[in-house]
């Protein structure tokens, strides 16, 4: 795992224990996680009386640098050893080393599910719903008397781009080969999935 | 049901009465083809000059045969509605029974021509799947993500479509099961009463 120049200064200054309690740098720690994951609360989580009184330098510096670190071990899947190892190299004691890696790993599959979200892809379909009609006639012609689907595939993407719903009509046999090719998909998954 | 023929349709067809029954076909079979392929009026002028009649009663002549005919088809009339409504007409037997004829072979491709016509959803056409297992991206390495792509064809008035999307395996068997009672709701009891009689 290899972090930048900045960020493995950042870590170095957080190892001092004199410049910075531990109670502080816990918190900076879960104030960073928190940042990470729940960007919709926008930063709130440093607003905490404790680290307003840090040098905004330090507190600037060493912020970016965990979230820097948190971020690359979780795109590379680091385990335990290896950000000790890194943690150990930027002089951090065992105690503040135990520290950022329970949090680590008590956060791991989080951070994991938010670097996974990034990224272009094609509109996710996550819901279907129906309507079933049964079309009597029209100005063009009587006596039609068949069953019609009305179908809406909710998708959704990534931020970058808005979601369209898909909707579309079918007759009930189009539903049955839609229905029929869906089956073939997931009798593939499972297959796949046993190898 | 009977088809009620109103006094200017009934005065283009009365043209078809003083004719031979040779010249009745010929029109009977101009008028489905331009139902199946569009009307073309030169067709018309050649008519008129071989009858030497104006060329407006040809014409009047044709496309009350084909108001005749896709009137009847819209509304389905049984065989013996169709042979009562055009009795109205005063044709000779023999002309009628052509009129039938012409009625029976062709009520169903002009109910299908008509049926272009009604007002059109985008409709399924076809479904193509894909089914990968995402690796890496950019902001995350190590994963194992089963993916489905699937590229929707769809259609509307002739106008083919397509859309790209994915799932995940879990929603793919909700989709399955959702569609799937879908499917079965048509054949529940309330479905099933209410298409009975609807008739």
């Amino acid at each position: 795992m290899e972090l930048p120049e900045s960020a493995l200064a950042g870590l170095q200054s957080l190892a001092h224990p004199a410049r910075l309690p531990h109670k502080t740098f816990q918190l900076l720690l879960e104030a960073a996680f928190h940042n990470l994951l729940h960007p919709q609360a926008d930063g709130t989580a440093l607003d905490h009386a404790e680290l307003g009184s840090l040098d905004p330098t330090l507190l600037k510096q060493s912020y970016a640098a965990i979230t820097t670190c948190i971020l690359e071990a979780g795109k590379q899947n680091a385990d335990k050893s290896t950000l000790s190892t890194l943690l150990e190299e930027c002089r951090f004691g065992s105690e503040r080393i135990d520290t950022f890696c329970t949090e680590y790993q008590k956060n791991k599959g989080k951070v994991e599910a938010l670097l996974g979200s990034i990224g272009r892809y094609p509109s996710h379909i996550t819901d279907v719903s129906w309507r079933l009609e049964y079309h009597i006639r029209n100005n063009h012609l009587h006596k039609v008397n068949q069953p019609s689907y009305l179908l809406t595939l909710k998708a959704e993407n990534g931020e970058a781009r808005s979601a369209e719903d898909v909707t579309f009509s079918c007759s009930m046999e189009q539903l049955q080969d839609l229905l029929g090719k869906l089956k073939d998909a997931a009798k593939s998954m499972e297959k796949a999935s046993q190898m | 049901m009977l088809l009620v023929l109103a006094d200017e349709h009934r005065r283009h067809l009365s043209f078809l009465s003083a004719t031979t029954a040779a010249v009745v076909s010929e029109f009977c079979r101009i008028a489905v083809e331009f139902l199946k392929k569009g009307s073309n009026p030169k067709i018309y002028e050649g008519a008129a000059r071989k009858l030497s009649v104006s060329a407006e009663t040809v014409q009047h002549g044709v496309e009350g045969l084909m108001y005749l005919l896709t009137e009847s088809s819209k509304l389905m009339i049984s065989q013996v509605d169709f042979q009562d409504s055009v009795l109205v007409l005063g044709f000779p037997e023999e002309l009628n029974k052509l009129l039938l004829q012409l009625y029976l072979d062709n009520r169903q491709e002009i109910r299908s021509i008509l049926n272009e016509l009604t007002p059109d959803l985008p409709h399924y056409h076809n479904l193509e799947w894909r089914l990968d297992v995402q690796l890496a991206s950019r902001a995350l390495r190590q994963q194992i993500k089963p993916v489905l792509t699937l590229k929707l064809h769809l259609e509307q008035n002739g106008c083919a479509s397509a859309s790209v999307l994915q799932t995940d395996p879990a929603t793919l068997l909700h989709l399955i099961q959702e569609l799937e009672q879908a499917l079965g709701e048509m054949k529940s009891n309330h479905c099933r009463r209410i298409v009975r009689n609807i008739k």
